[in-house]
């Protein structure tokens, strides 16, 4: 399977739940825009708090949007990629992956110990029923292809199951590495990298980025 | 791979299908320069592809206003309005009616080409925001495959059509105006009869004269429905209203027919369109809507012309059809009515069985409604909720013009099983109907006309008042809040016990966040009443106005005296003298936090979605003069109150020269007090040159002082008095905001 979706979801959810409140999002999602702290071109923020098991505060942005989301009774950062994904399904999910990743590491500074990541495991949602129907065939068709890329991501082998049964629902996989833990910092160091050589699988051959998650 | 367009093809009905395929090739020739941006914009419009807060590629970001460089540059898809920008996209839901499957597609666009939230509007419409104008051919393929359009959903035509929730299934009603409705939208829907109005066009359907549900009072056309022994027979038909609109100059309906037949309900609207299209205003769209022309003919006259254009209706023969297939429209419960069996209730039951069930006309059945807050919902639950509605009613789903959800035909047995899921999606929030369940309008979060945070304010409130709702009074649980965002009432502020509008006020160098708190409309009847604006407070001080209001209203209120009543009996100049403490404006270094909105850490400011800011200063004088102008049109309010016509007149036409005066003295100190020539010196100072100019308005709301100056009454009634104190008030907050513009050293 290697065909892009029209938009690419990817979300790292707490490892607990922090003392900081939904409602002081809104201002660090705000001052993110003032200060251009992650990448996009970057709108506004809208506030969905109010909804049970919902966006939560999204920053809004051109390419993708970042959310402090409460989506499957998980608090996390949800990261969309709207437009301009790359044409390669590797690429469009590293891609998608390291905004991720850097916006939940950005978040984690403004909380220090209270806002605190799980990076071993993630929600990848292939938002375009077109192309993705949520059905077992298509899972099995593109499980073993999508088990490589996003192992190449983290380094490590990893696990996939589908995040939802339902066909009506959105093609998600949740994503674990089987590592015994992930240091967030250094996957992002490893994905900028695997960014700037556009295919992750590069690296691995040339055998120059230590794998730090084993 | 397939395109939506093919995989699609056999499910969407051909005429549906050219549009939308007319619609993208229209956005191909704007993207290569070959089709007029207003022309788009209009097209656009028409299927409901609205522009959003920011399109103009200005956002304030609390600190400066940036430019947002979209990729596609300077390629707009309307004036000021950039392609990439994202946008709304507005679906028509006529009469609020969905089935499971359709509510199921729109959780899918919401979730593919929308933030993931499904917003009900006040018209029963669902909005989805943050759209990209490229997406919209295919959502609107997919809505159109399971019996959806969007065509006419925005633009000068006439929008969703909506009827009362509960049509059916209520115990009050004459009868079932449902199918009337769906006829009706089905017949207009673009109709060549109603593609030249000057403006939008609302149409409502009511099935009772006492209940809100339809509101057929404050619409353009409202249809309330009536039986009459005609030759003998039980007759269906409706009395028809025309002309009502809220707005911002808010009017109550007029009744151009006691009654006419089913047979007579589609041609006359069909006259009354033709009528609208060729004598409606076309170039001022500030007095384009129908009651500028009701007002300018005089009822009489207008139904004249609607009498005369009849006879030149052609003949049609769906004006008629409609009627053989009214049995059609027989509701299919999914299960067997049965009462409750006495099985255990789920916590929390009973306090949501009180608000939010509705037991229905047909026995062992109910109307169930779901609380959403402010609107929204995400598409997990709309999923989940249509999984639900299979189970227990099948495709009976409306949406509310009080933007909740409602089930209808529960079996009364089921109601705790469908309580318990509908609490594990997290929609059985208990208190529909009451003082928790705000109407709010988008406002500044997404609307680009928002002045103040229509949903900030509400969702603030609403978590205030959820916290202690068991302590409240019954007479306060009942009260009715409405909110918009700015005067233009998409929030129904005119028709709440107690509404609030945004707007604006300077302290210092800097604007605040203001909102207008207007008291005592009726929801009730229609819409049987509206409110009246009784003074503007800074937005952070509106929780306090609403419990000094809510405590006094229960300290003071006679037995069973309704809100309204006790509003009119204590009398504005008592109430303005309760809300004085709270208009007070703070200085931006004493309460900082007053200056940003609610639900916003910005530094307040409306200057990205106006024009820019220049040098000048002189604040002190201004201040005193607008005040003088203000309290003149106080005490025009009391006069309203006094039923003194003449004197509402007087006062509100002194507050608008004051108002005026209190500009041109920013320039022109010597101006005097001769109000011919403040009112030549502002026409020539500032609205010859525009500077008074309202962005969306234009010299709308001056012209209301020149129209009073120039052309004095000779009559002076209460439709008249009011018009002139929604005008005096509109023309007040357009100098208030003018001055902003002008003079001011606008630092936010």
């Amino acid at each position: 399977m290697t065909i892009v979706p029209n938009r690419l979801g990817v979300k790292f959810s707490l490892k607990h739940e922090p003392a900081l409140a939904a409602a002081d999002i809104v201002p660090i999602f705000q001052r993110w825009i003032q200060e251009h702290r992650v990448e996009g071109m970057l709108i506004d923020v809208i506030d969905y708090k109010h909804v049970p098991e919902g966006p939560g505060v999204i920053l809004i942005a051109d390419e993708g949007d970042y959310a402090y989301d409460f989506g499957d009774g998980q608090i996390g950062l949800h990261y969309i990629r709207k437009r301009n994904l790359p044409g390669d399904i590797s690429d469009a999910l590293l891609l998608t992956f390291r905004l991720a990743l850097r916006a939940a590491l950005c978040l984690e500074d403004e909380a220090p110990g209270d806002i605190a990541f799980d990076f071993s495991s993630a929600k990848i949602s292939f938002l375009d029923r077109q192309r993705y129907r949520n059905e077992q065939p298509l899972y099995a068709a593109a499980q073993a292809g999508l088990s490589a890329i996003l192992a190449d991501i983290y380094g490590c082998d990893v696990a996939l199951k589908r995040a939802y049964d339902d066909p009506r629902l959105t093609f998600a996989l949740r994503v674990s590495a089987r590592a015994d833990s992930v240091d967030g910092q250094q996957l992002l160091a490893r994905l900028s990298a695997g960014a700037q050589t556009s295919k992750i699988k590069k690296i691995n051959h040339r055998g120059t980025e230590a794998n730090p998650t084993k | 791979m397939n395109t939506w367009k093919e995989q699609l093809a056999h499910q969407i009905p051909a005429e549906m299908g050219i549009l939308i395929d007319t619609f993208e090739a229209q956005i191909e020739l704007r993207k290569q320069g070959k089709l007029d941006e207003k022309v788009f914009a209009e097209q656009r419009l028409r299927k409901g592809a609205y522009g959003q807060r920011y399109d103009n590629g200005q956002r304030h970001d609390g600190v400066r206003t940036r430019e947002l460089s979209y990729p596609s540059g300077a390629l707009v898809k309307g004036p000021d309005t950039l392609w990439d920008a994202p946008g709304m996209q507005r679906i028509k839901i006529p009469y609020g009616g969905l089935t499971a499957e359709q509510l199921e597609a729109l959780s899918e666009l919401a979730d593919e080409y929308a933030d993931g939230i499904l917003h009900i509007t006040t018209r029963q419409d669902i909005q989805l925001h943050y759209v990209h104008i490229d997406d919209t051919p295919d959502l609107m393929r997919r809505l159109a495959a399971v019996g959806i359009t969007t065509q006419e959903a925005c633009g000068n035509s006439v929008r969703n059509i909506t009827a009362c929730t509960l049509a059916g299934v209520c115990h009050d009603e004459v009868f079932d105006v449902s199918p009337y409705a769906d006829a009706m939208t089905r017949f207009l829907l673009d109709h060549d009869d109603v593609q030249d109005f000057g403006r939008k066009f609302k149409v409502a359907f009511s099935g009772c004269a006492g209940h809100a549900c339809g509101l057929v009072k404050m619409h353009d056309l409202g249809l309330l429905a009536q039986t009459r022994e005609l030759g003998g027979e039980i007759k269906r038909g409706f009395t028809v209203f025309v002309g009502g609109g809220l707005g911002t100059v808010p009017q109550q309906a007029k009744i151009l027919a006691d009654f006419v037949t089913e047979e007579e309900l589609l041609p006359l609207a069909q006259a009354v369109s033709r009528v609208f299209a060729r004598l409606g205003e076309k170039k001022n769209r500030n007095r384009a809507r129908i009651k500028f022309l009701v007002n300018k003919l005089g009822i009489d006259e207008f139904r004249r012309e609607v009498q005369e254009e009849l006879k030149t209706v052609p003949h049609d023969e769906r004006h008629t059809a409609y009627l053989d297939t009214l049995g059609d429209f027989a509701y299919q419960p999914a299960k067997a009515g049965l009462a409750l069996n006495g099985a255990p209730l789920p916590d929390g039951f009973s306090d949501w069985y009180r608000t939010n069930v509705y037991h229905q006309a047909q026995g062992g059945y109910s109307a169930i409604t779901l609380n959403t807050p402010l609107g929204d919902f995400t598409a997990m639950q709309g999923f989940q909720l249509a999984e639900i509605a299979r189970r227990y009613v099948g495709d009976n789903i409306r949406l509310s013009v009080e933007q909740n959800i409602v089930l209808r035909w529960v079996a009364d047995v089921d109601l705790p099983a469908i309580y318990r899921e509908l609490r594990e999606i997290g929609l059985a929030d208990a208190g529909a109907g009451t003082i928790v369940d705000i109407t709010a309008c988008p406002g500044t979060d997404t609307c680009k006309l928002g002045i103040a945070s229509s949903r900030g304010l509400t969702a603030e409130l609403r978590t205030r008042l959820i916290e202690r709702i068991n302590l409240l009074p019954d007479a306060v649980r009942e009260l009715k809040i409405k909110v918009s965002g700015c005067f233009n009432s998409c929030g129904q502020h005119h028709v709440a016990d107690i509404g609030f509008f945004g707007n604006s006020r300077r302290s210092g160098n800097h604007k605040m966040p203001h909102f207008q708190v207007v008291l005592g409309g009726q929801w009730q009847e229609n819409a049987g009443s509206y409110g009246l604006a009784v003074g503007a407070v800074p937005a952070k001080h509106i929780p306090e106005v609403l419990e000094a209001l809510t405590n006094r209203y229960v300290a003071e209120r006679a037995d069973e005296e309704v809100f309204q009543t006790w509003v009119k009996n204590l009398g504005r100049k008592e109430i303005k003298a309760m809300l004085q403490p709270y208009m007070k404006l703070p200085s931006f270094d004493d309460k900082p936090e007053f200056f940003s909105d609610w639900g916003d850490s910005r530094v307040y400011t409306i200057d990205d979605i106006g024009v820019g800011e220049c040098a000048g200063e002189v604040v002190s004088l201004f201040s005193l003069e607008i005040t003088r102008a203000e309290s003149a049109h106080f005490e025009a309010l009391l006069a309203l109150d006094d039923s003194n016509y003449p004197l509402v007149d007087q006062q509100a036409y002194k507050a608008m020269v004051l108002a005026a005066r209190a500009l041109v003295r920013t320039k022109y100190l010597d101006v005097g007090d001769d109000y011919g020539n403040i009112v030549n010196e502002f026409r020539s100072r500032f609205y010859d040159t525009e500077l008074v100019y309202d962005r969306f308005a234009k010299g709308k709301f001056a012209r209301y002082l020149f129209k009073r100056h120039d052309q004095p009454p000779t009559q002076v009634g209460e439709d008249y008095a009011h018009q002139m104190i929604d005008e005096t008030q509109l023309f007040i907050e357009n100098i208030h905001s003018a001055e902003q513009r002008i003079n001011g050293v606008i630092v936010s």
